[in-house]
């Protein structure tokens, strides 16, 4: 894009490039700094010798799992059935889901509080997933219909002509070619279940259903003014999604920038 | 914003509503396909039940409820009509979340647009290690608010290391209680927006640059200009629909923003900070005035569907621009 032909003109670009990027590191530095001041390697010994850190871990692992199932699950079909099957009052139905796209999730939670507490979904995990599924939906159903609708139908017509009902149609060659847009709404889906953080503060109290992102206000309440292990705890939080992005790089590119498009 | 989305939707399902169209002409085509397409209902039935069932439930709860003197566990509910209403149009703090929304959305926007421009631009010449500072770029949005709120607590504490940075650089007399006081918190909230977020700006803006032609920028160099004349009248111009996008996606974050203010500094020192989310839960689990909360979560939906429509009809005109930026 830019053009340096002099050898101080390159070496003004990178120096431009990398006096922008320093800016985005400083937090981490300073985290995983802060975090082995004092005792050092000792804090994150403190941290993980916890005994209910695991199960911060799993919780989140666990909600992710069932959002990411349930979301992908309404997504495909509904997708499916926006884009090639016929439904009477379609656009009707779309619009009603995509009002939902502006609906801050903090609307919801007046009405959730009262009705988990008197359903016993209170404490649940399905107490978190249904809400944070029923956020994501509605996008993620746009996004993949716009997808769906680039399948030619004459793929699904030849299937049909050989004999194939409409799940078999969809399941042996839709699916298939689905694959990629499905990966960004899994990619979209784990981001927003795995660092959310008002619903499980306002619906999962007990202290063993507790998810990650609840870890540093824990440690805060744990060790008051030992700032050193608040921030140990939150580099531990952090390893997990950082490494998932950096083995997945591409798919969370393509997740999130779809995502963006909100 | 939706209105722009459906239109987008609308279009990618042309083909198959053309062919709808067309069948509607031959009447054996008709009966064969309308057969194999009939029951789509229950297709989308399961994501009606998940998501619009509990989204239009949870609104016309609140609307119920807005309209109640109410804590939320008592048995005794009074109703009281609009009062709520016309309390949050009588509360200053309300007015106050509306004026800090409307501030943090213009500030992080433009610097998120302008920083994300620079570096997808910085990043598509010829740098070295331009895989790696993509990463650094990108890292921090895949990194929850929740995590990295006492990173930047104690970053911006009076005897963090940004005062300290300042005084071993000689500027001392500006090093402060960053978040302790009313006039600097919410830009301390800004900078961790804009650190948190910018990486989607970025990615956005480096798809849509990758779709720029490399004739017009050649032709654009042989007629003599420079890089910063390429980048304003070409590049920007190219990207105006990725702006827009971005503009709405702002827009609707920053009115539904909760964790970064109520981590951060709890929409304190003295309501500096309250967002209209953090007073949502303020008034809803806190001060138990469910009723009040329901009123201003109301307010807040009309807001956003209003600023969705808005947006929408302005970028319309830029649809075109931005389908052809964003693929």
């Amino acid at each position: 894009m830019l053009e340096a032909h002099t050898r101080r003109g390159k070496v003004t670009l990178q120096l431009i490039v990398t006096l922008l990027a320093i800016p985005f590191l400083i937090p981490l530095v300073v985290m995983v700094q802060g975090s082995l001041a004092g005792k050092g390697w000792g804090n994150y010994l403190a941290v993980l010798s916890l005994p209910q850190l695991p199960s911060f871990f799993l919780n989140s692992a666990i909600i992710s799992v069932l959002t990411i199932a349930l979301a992908l699950l309404c997504t495909l079909l509904a997708a499916f059935g926006f884009a090639k099957l016929h439904i009477r009052g379609k656009e009707f139905f779309f619009w009603v889901l995509l009002a939902a796209l502006t609906l801050p999730e903090i609307v919801l939670v007046t009405p959730l509080f009262v009705t988990a507490t008197t359903t016993n979904l209170y404490n649940t995990y399905w107490a978190v997933v249904l809400p944070l599924a029923a956020l994501q939906i509605p996008f993620t159903i746009l996004i993949t219909r716009t997808f769906m609708a680039g399948i030619p139908d004459a793929l699904i017509e030849a299937a049909r002509i050989d004999g194939a009902n409409t799940w078999r149609a969809f399941w042996h060659v839709v699916l298939p070619l689905t694959r990629p847009i499905a990966a960004a709404v899994i990619v979209l889906t784990l981001i927003s279940a795995w660092n959310a953080y008002l619903l499980p503060l306002i619906f999962l109290q007990d202290a063993n259903s507790q998810v990650v992102t609840q870890v540093p206000s824990f440690f805060q309440g744990q060790y008051n003014d030992d700032q050193t292990k608040v921030l140990a705890s939150a580099v531990i939080s952090a390893i997990p999604i950082v490494v998932a992005y950096l083995c997945l790089q591409k798919l969370f590119e393509r997740g999130l920038s779809a995502g963006a498009l909100k | 914003m939706t209105d722009m989305l459906t239109k987008g939707g609308a279009d990618a399902s042309v083909p198959s509503s053309g062919v709808g169209a067309r069948s509607k002409g031959r009447a054996p085509a008709t009966r064969r396909r309308s057969s194999m397409r009939a029951p789509g209902f229950p297709w989308i039935l399961p994501a009606l039940v998940v998501s619009s069932g509990l989204v239009y439930f949870c609104i016309g709860y609140n609307g119920w409820v807005s309209l109640l003197d109410w804590n939320g566990i008592s048995p005794i509910q009074t109703f009281v009509g609009i009062d709520n209403y016309l309390q949050a149009f009588a509360d200053p703090i309300f007015w106050g979340t509306l004026q800090h929304t409307l501030i943090y959305f213009v500030v992080t926007f433009v610097a998120q647009t302008v920083l994300g421009i620079v570096l997808a631009v910085l990043l598509h010449s010829r740098v070295r290690l331009a895989g790696l500072y993509k990463v650094i770029i990108f890292v921090p949005v895949v990194l929850a608010p929740a995590i990295m709120a006492p990173v930047f607590r104690i970053m911006f504490a009076g005897d963090g290391p940004v005062n300290g940075f300042l005084e071993a650089i000689g500027l001392g007399f500006i090093a402060q209680p960053w978040l302790a006081q009313s006039s600097t918190a919410l830009g301390v909230l800004m900078i961790m927006q804009i650190w948190n977020t910018t990486g989607i700006s970025f990615i956005l803006f480096y798809a849509a640059i990758s779709q720029v032609e490399h004739d017009v920028i050649e032709a654009a160099r042989l007629d003599g200009a420079g890089n910063i004349r390429i980048v304003w009248s070409i590049v920007v111009p190219s990207v105006r629909g990725t702006i827009v996008a971005l503009a709405m996606l702002g827009a609707i974050g920053t009115l539904k923003l909760f964790d970064i203010p109520y981590l951060v500094t709890s929409g304190g020192p003295n309501f500096a900070t309250e967002f209209l989310g953090t007073y949502i839960y303020r008034q809803a689990v806190p001060l138990g005035n469910v009723g009040y909360a329901s009123a201003l979560s109301i307010i807040l939906l009309v807001l956003a569907l209003g600023m969705a429509l808005v947006l929408s009809i302005r970028g319309n005109e830029e649809r075109q621009a931005k389908k052809g930026a964003v693929r």
